[in-house]
């Protein structure tokens, strides 16, 4: 009794402080704050499209499995409930933000949005399709296959967007479980999900060693909670040459035999060909962004860039919605291009974020554009440099496909000589003319970590500004948002300020 | 045993030093994936890297950082420091993360004359096998071409047989240890197995052949509480043993990469088809090796220590795993949860690479016996 009035009253302490944050994230929060009445409806379109995507599967899910079922899901999948923080995200990344600039953060979140639902509908409706995937064993060939792809790992990425605290339970889960606590969060919070039993259950899984070995390893642990077939694909170490490729596409085709034989899954090679096609029309989009983004100063940046490459080309390559996204966003960039608007009013500064992104403090970037004109340009996860797939027959989409696994972020660069990780930042540099180099050093990349002595002193000897920013990818307990903040801070304080004021320096 | 204990002194001891002096060409290696029969053709000898008595790794966690684990960090020290100058050639595996970005950091700052990786798949299929072999095959072309040596088949053959001569002899010793009352410790075991990693292997022999005369007059090797079975990552110290030994727990088995379980089973060679001697390698390699890395091998791997558990009669399970090993850290999870299944007690001990905080490790190898009513 007496906690429960000690509840109440810590309840009602914290009420205004609630009520301020509501207010400050509604709508009517972003009226206020707005000048400009055509961002004002930019926002309102997304924010109201957003909603309306949440309803639609509250909705269609209400009539066609009913209430209960509803519930159940909810009861399930009780993480489903922080989708109502979408568009307090959406308010996150676009504040201070106008014109084509907010309009491309906003079509991000949206473009998420509606492919959420649409994934989510095919756990709901179709489990009997369910193929569960390792977050870099591409979904190409089971969708040519006709099964539904789900990421083990997607809503480790995803939830902290939405609540930077979402994944500690699993995080907790994992290590009470006897995962060691030193490795990647987002692995540990992949594993809580599974011992929670919140993660769905497909028909088979597969899975890979890539990126690393926590990652790898714990596909062990999750074979045996989930009880169902699995296959591994296996990337070699050195994989630029063409021994590599051959081992690859012969491992590709072992998969495709064994989804053939524990799914329901058959490949139709014509639906393969449709799907990459579309991904090299993705492709090609991404290129024209690219090249846009090379003028400086760039006409769009950040989330843009890098949020709609990591959830368009990881989960849904060859999507209608993530082609027609792409489409929209380099509309926008040629108009702001065209009008000569930067993305960033105050663009001082171009980064490139190396590592993945910082999913529980996505809003540092804007942050960072406001404070101190740091515009990011490109990150890791996005930078890919492989050629179109080849769709002319099976065997050249196998070979295209093992290429772009191969030379996928985080594969390429975890994997063979230094210099895979090395000249990837250094050309990325040059290509995009920046001015310095984030290194979000995620504190469970051990691989990554273990890079930056010798790429400390490499862009010494280049004189490239280098920020190597402590954090952990999903666990805001290790490393605050103030910290991460603090970080930066210092940095433009002690590094770019002095470089600034003696341009000899440089 | 002194002999052993003194061979562990230095990370190349006097016999590397002798096989030196004698024109052969030492190859630093640090993985089981290595065949070290391979290594030991014609002049060449295989030298397990190892950091004895490491005191501090300053310089290493400059560049590897303090999340790595601290065998990669010892020997990138050890490295740096000139420890290994006998050493002229490095034959690694990019075993883990770790390992990677061990080579790729001592490749930076040494820049050494021979080093070769040995791109080891991580799961076992016909096609992988060839694979290997090939990558074999590679690494011979390369150590035929920088140091001269004959890598033909007969000379492979050759150091099959010899590497499968000291195996056997190993292993007799080994097995010394399923009796009821066994005939030597498992410090004195792992002095012996590590020194023989470290050491060419003509030269020791005979050392191990009086040690083995030595310890088959013995009776037995004191009063134990409990047998017990080690487990896990790169265990070199063998006071790490001895300090488990220490509260009443005999090991008389250990699976872990530089154990006797499965690494010194003797290489099946195809005398009959006139086999290829590369490609037994490349197979023998995947059999004799039983780690994490491996993406579908938990289920042998734990077969292989429930097999073990009843033909060694072990009371319980110590699983030793270096700190930020995420292979061990991970895959312990579901070895822990399946050896309870089984009714095995286990013990899983997170640790250094060199022994630190003895006195905690006493206590919970204490206690865990105790737990166990022994």
């Amino acid at each position: 009794m007496k906690d429960a009035f000690a509840n109440a009253r810590h309840f009602g302490e914290r009420l205004p402080g609630l009520a301020k944050d509501f207010f400050h994230y509604s709508l009517i929060g972003y009226f206020f704050e707005t000048k400009s009445i055509n961002d004002a409806f930019i926002y309102t379109k997304y924010w109201a499209f957003i909603w309306g995507n949440i309803f639609k599967l509250v909705i269609r899910m209400l009539f066609k499995k009913g209430p209960i079922a509803v519930i159940r899901l909810f009861i399930q999948y009780p993480w489903i409930l922080w989708f109502l923080n979408a568009t307090k995200l959406l308010r996150r990344l676009t504040k201070g933000r106008k014109g084509a600039y907010l309009e491309s953060t906003a079509l991000v979140i949206h473009a998420i949005a509606v492919l959420l639902v649409e994934k989510l509908e095919e756990v709901i409706y179709q489990p009997e399709r369910l193929l569960i995937n390792e977050d870099l064993v591409p979904p190409e060939i089971a969708m040519a296959m006709g099964l539904n792809v789900w990421l083990v790992e997607g809503m480790g990425i995803l939830l902290p967007f939405l609540n930077s605290e979402a994944c500690l339970g699993f995080i907790d889960e994992a290590e009470n479980a006897g995962m060691n606590p030193d490795s990647c969060s987002f692995v540990k919070s992949a594993v809580g999900m599974v011992i929670k039993n919140q993660q769905p259950r497909g028909c088979a899984m597969v899975s890979s060693n890539m990126p690393c070995d926590a990652g790898m390893a714990s596909y062990t642990y999750i074979e045996k909670q989930f009880d169902v077939p699995t296959y591994r694909v296996d990337v070699p170490y050195h994989f630029h040459n063409e021994r590599a490729e051959k081992l690859f596409v012969e491992d590709l085709k072992g998969m495709i035999a064994f989804l053939e034989k524990h799914t329901p899954g058959r490949m139709d090679w014509e639906k393969l060909r449709e799907i990459c096609e579309k991904r090299n029309r993705m492709m090609e989009l991404e290129l024209e962004l690219w090249d846009m983004m090379r003028v400086s100063p760039a006409p769009l940046a950040s989330e843009a860039i890098w949020l709609s490459h990591l959830f368009l080309f990881h989960w849904f390559p060859g999507n209608k919605v993530s082609i027609r996204h792409y489409e929209r966003l380099v509309e926008l960039a040629k108009k702001n291009l065209d009008a000569k608007i930067p993305a960033v009013e105050n663009e001082k500064y171009r980064a490139v974020l190396w590592n993945p992104p910082f999913p529980q403090f996505p809003d540092i970037f804007n942050r960072m554009e406001r404070a101190h004109g740091i515009t990011l340009i490109m990150d890791s996860m996005s930078y890919n440099h492989h050629n179109l797939i080849d769709t002319s027959t099976p065997e050249t989409m196998l070979t295209g496909l093992s290429k772009i696994i191969m030379d996928g972020p985080m594969v390429r660069h975890t994997r063979g000589p230094a210099e895979n990780y090395l000249d990837d930042i250094f050309r990325c540099y040059k290509q995009f003319d920046l001015d310095m180099v984030w290194i979000a050093n995620h504190v469970g990349c051990k691989g990554g970590q273990a890079m930056n002595g010798i790429l400390r002193e490499k862009c010494r000897e280049m004189k490239i500004p280098l920020l190597i920013l402590d954090y952990d990818l999903l666990d805001p307990r290790i490393v605050s948002h103030e910290g991460m903040m603090k970080q930066v801070d210092d940095f433009m304080e002690t590094v770019m300020k002095p470089r600034q004021a003696s341009p000899a320096a440089q | 045993m002194n002999i052993f204990q003194e061979l562990l002194e230095s990370p190349q001891n006097e016999l590397v030093e002798q096989a030196v002096s004698d024109g052969r060409i030492p190859i630093g290696y640090s993985c089981s994936f290595v065949p070290e029969a391979f290594l030991m053709t014609d002049k060449l000898f295989p030298v397990r890297l190892h950091a004895p008595g490491i005191a501090g790794t300053e310089i290493a966690d400059i560049y590897l950082s303090n999340f790595i684990c601290t065998y990669a960090r010892s020997l990138l020290e050890f490295a740096i420091d000139d420890r290994f100058d006998l050493i002229q050639g490095w034959v690694f595996v990019p075993s883990c993360n770790h390992m990677q970005r061990l080579i790729d950091n001592l490749e930076y700052l040494q820049k050494p004359a021979f080093s070769h990786v040995l791109d080891v798949p991580r799961k076992v299929t016909e096609a992988t096998i060839a694979w290997q072999a090939e990558e074999l095959r590679m690494l011979a072309a390369r150590l035929s071409d920088h140091f001269g040596v004959d890598m033909s088949d007969a000379a492979l053959n050759k150091a099959i047989a010899e590497w499968n001569t000291f195996a056997e002899v190993i292993q007799s010793i080994g097995d010394l240890r399923k009796r009821a009352v066994p005939l030597i410790t498992g410090t004195e075991f792992h002095k012996l197995i590590m020194a023989s990693l470290a050491s060419p292997k003509n030269l020791i022999l005979p050392k191990v052949l009086d040690f083995r005369k030595e310890i088959e007059q013995r009776a037995a090797v004191g009063d134990f509480r409990a047998r017990l079975m080690v487990v896990g990552s790169h265990l070199h110290d063998p006071d790490f043993i001895r300090v488990i030994e220490s509260q009443g727990g005999l090991v008389v088995a250990d699976l872990f990469c530089t154990g006797s379980i499965p690494g010194f089973t003797p290489i099946e060679i195809e005398t009959k088809k006139n086999g290829d001697p590369i490609k037994t390698l490349a197979e023998h390699t995947f059999k004799k090796t039983l780690c994490p890395r491996m993406m579908e091998d938990f289920d042998r791997r734990l077969k292989t220590i429930i097999d073990t558990v009843k033909e060694y009669q072990v009371d319980g399970v110590v699983i030793e795993i270096i700190k930020f090993c995420d292979l061990w850290g991970v895959d312990s999870m579901p070895l822990v949860d399946a050896l309870r299944k089984e009714g095995i007690p286990v013990l899983k001990l997170e640790r250094e690479y060199s022994l630190g905080g003895e006195g905690q490790l006493r206590t919970r190898v204490q206690a865990f016996i105790e737990s166990m009513g022994k």
